[in-house]
């Protein structure tokens, strides 16, 4: 189904409002919407909510045979494929510009900026390793699905458990659930993207856009960092053109971000691990 | 006897119900239906405009997507969208809304076991929500047949599922439930069970695995009993509901 536009009165609404220093939803321009964390009973099952956009991510895993020519490394794969239930415009078997964009970008977040330690989900060298799975379903679309989709992914994967296996020889053991304790995987940083989006030729910048100032924005960007002030991916992709100080700026403000969110997260976590 | 799930005591009984409507912004109606560890959310889209080799002159056109927690959707998922599609179709009253669709997507959040059933309840739940016309209500209740003790469990998990001899998935009607609780209270002897079965309008019946034919019909029975349980169970939840709007917009 297609999508209707703004109407003209929201989006002058919109553009007055900002130009008054002031967003529709009454957060600032550098506010992220409330973000809820909730856990599922099984491990590695997350359901973030961003304000009204909702994204539940499930990690699972397997044994699988790797590749002769990288036979130690594990597998890490991500499903982002968008349902209908998010909006409509999304339909089954013909993938959105904004889903490749969002597929795209967690890939390279997650899997290029090397988050997860993939030899670590070696088991028999050549013959066995775990394949790591993140699906990501997209629930409710308001906005700004590539960070609500970044943090339930990298939640998930924090908050995942192997079984444990043991290994004799060429013989390997894997531990069901009761037998043994199972093992968290090893997660080198939290990458963390913060999305931008520009008005009035680059002067307003406002993160976290709502759906409705999505569609009317001029510009985005989205800053990939982890809480070291690494940068793990930066994309922007068309748009107007901006000034390098502003992108410079806008980092600064990522930072800041970041560091916030990747508190909430293992704060999030922490209470989890206590109820368990 | 105690269960494989450890919280029931009864192989009758049931796990606890859960459902929310109304919870996502972006489509018309919405609803999650939990039968314990198993949850399923459910969102309706509808009536809106309908692609031209979908459309339908004298009524509108049932879509239903499943998506499955783990994986992308196959065959089961097919299956299972095509199951909900043809049993909502005669409830619907889609002759109010022709050439329309009415979209219907059905994502597994927590899987153990049942999730069949979970998914008929939270699609007629969203229905409902989004105010899409119904002749009547379904209920749906899954039960399977324990390969070591021949005994009838409803509403297995996964872990009892794998010990089943034979699984079967039941809907029905809440016509019947209706009828059935009307002739209870008049006359509780007159109820008899055969009169009950009788006049249970049973709108799905899936079942795998080996069973006798008196198997079947004492499934269909203890099903037709639990089912009464899930249609009470929505008729509260629209109750309230409602209430809660008349006093929202009364205030």
């Amino acid at each position: 189904m297609k999508e209707l536009d703004s109407s003209t009165n929201e989006r002058e609404f919109l553009l007055a409002a900002l130009r008054d220093g002031a967003r529709i939803d009454g957060r600032n321009f550098y506010d992220f919407r409330t973000l809820r964390l909730s856990f599922g009973e099984d491990y590695g099952a997350v359901e973030v909510q961003l304000g009204n956009t909702r994204v539940l991510a499930k990690v699972s895993c397997e044994v699988i045979r790797p590749y002769a020519d990288k036979p130690t490394e594990g597998f890490l794969m991500f499903n982002t494929e968008m349902s209908p239930m998010a909006s409509t415009v999304f339909e089954i078997g013909r993938p959105t510009d904004e889903e490749v964009l969002v597929s795209r970008l967690i890939e390279k977040a997650m899997r290029r900026s090397r988050a997860l330690d993939t030899e670590g989900l070696c088991i028999v060298a050549g013959e066995k390793v775990w394949s790591i799975r993140v699906d990501i379903h997209f629930l409710d679309h308001d906005g700004n699905l590539i960070d609500a989709a970044c943090i339930a992914a990298i939640t998930a994967l924090l908050h995942f458990r192997r079984p444990d296996v043991t290994v004799v020889g060429e013989e390997a053991t894997i531990h069901t659930l009761e037998q043994r304790n199972p093992v968290p995987l090893s997660v080198h940083h939290i990458p963390i993207c913060v999305s931008f989006a520009f008005f009035d030729n680059g002067e307003r910048v406002i993160v976290d856009p709502t759906h409705l100032e999505e569609q009317i924005k001029e510009g985005d960007m989205t800053y990939t960092l982890n809480v070291h002030k690494e940068v793990c991916a930066l994309s922007k992709a068309g748009g107007i053109a901006m000034e390098l100080d502003q992108i410079l700026q806008c980092s600064k403000i990522a930072v800041i971000k970041v560091a916030e969110i990747t508190a909430q997260i293992q704060a999030a976590l922490e209470a989890d691990a206590k109820k368990r | 006897m105690s269960r494989l799930d450890r919280t029931r005591t009864s192989p009758h009984q049931l796990r606890p119900f859960f459902s929310s409507q109304n919870l996502l912004n972006r489509s018309d109606g919405s609803a999650q239906f939990d039968f314990g560890g198993s949850s399923v959310l459910c969102s309706v889209t509808g009536p809106a405009e309908v692609k031209l080799r979908d459309e339908k002159l004298d009524k509108a056109t049932l879509e239903v997507v499943v998506r499955p927690l783990v994986g992308l959707p196959g065959v089961k998922d097919k299956a299972l969208e095509r199951n909900i599609r043809e049993t909502l179709e005669p409830l619907v009253l889609s002759g109010l809304h022709p050439r329309t669709l009415v979209q219907i997507v059905v994502q597994t959040m927590k899987d153990d076991g049942s999730i069949a059933s979970t998914a008929f309840n939270a699609a007629i739940m969203a229905l409902l929500d989004a105010g899409i016309p119904l002749s009547s209500i379904l209920g749906s209740v899954t039960c399977t047949i324990d390969s070591q003790t021949n005994d009838i469990l409803l509403d297995p998990t996964t872990e009892e599922l794998a010990q089943a001899k034979s699984t079967h998935v039941f809907v029905f009607d809440n016509k019947a439930s209706i009828h059935a609780e009307d002739k209870s209270s008049m006359d509780h002897d007159q109820a008899s069970s055969t009169q009950e079965s009788s006049s249970a309008a049973v709108l799905f019946s899936d079942s795998t695995g080996l069973f006798t034919e008196g198997e079947y019909l004492e499934c269909a029975h203890v099903c037709f009993k639990a089912a009464q349980a899930v249609h009470g169970f929505i008729r509260t939840a629209v109750e309230k509901k409602l209430l809660k709007e008349y006093q929202q917009t009364s205030a």
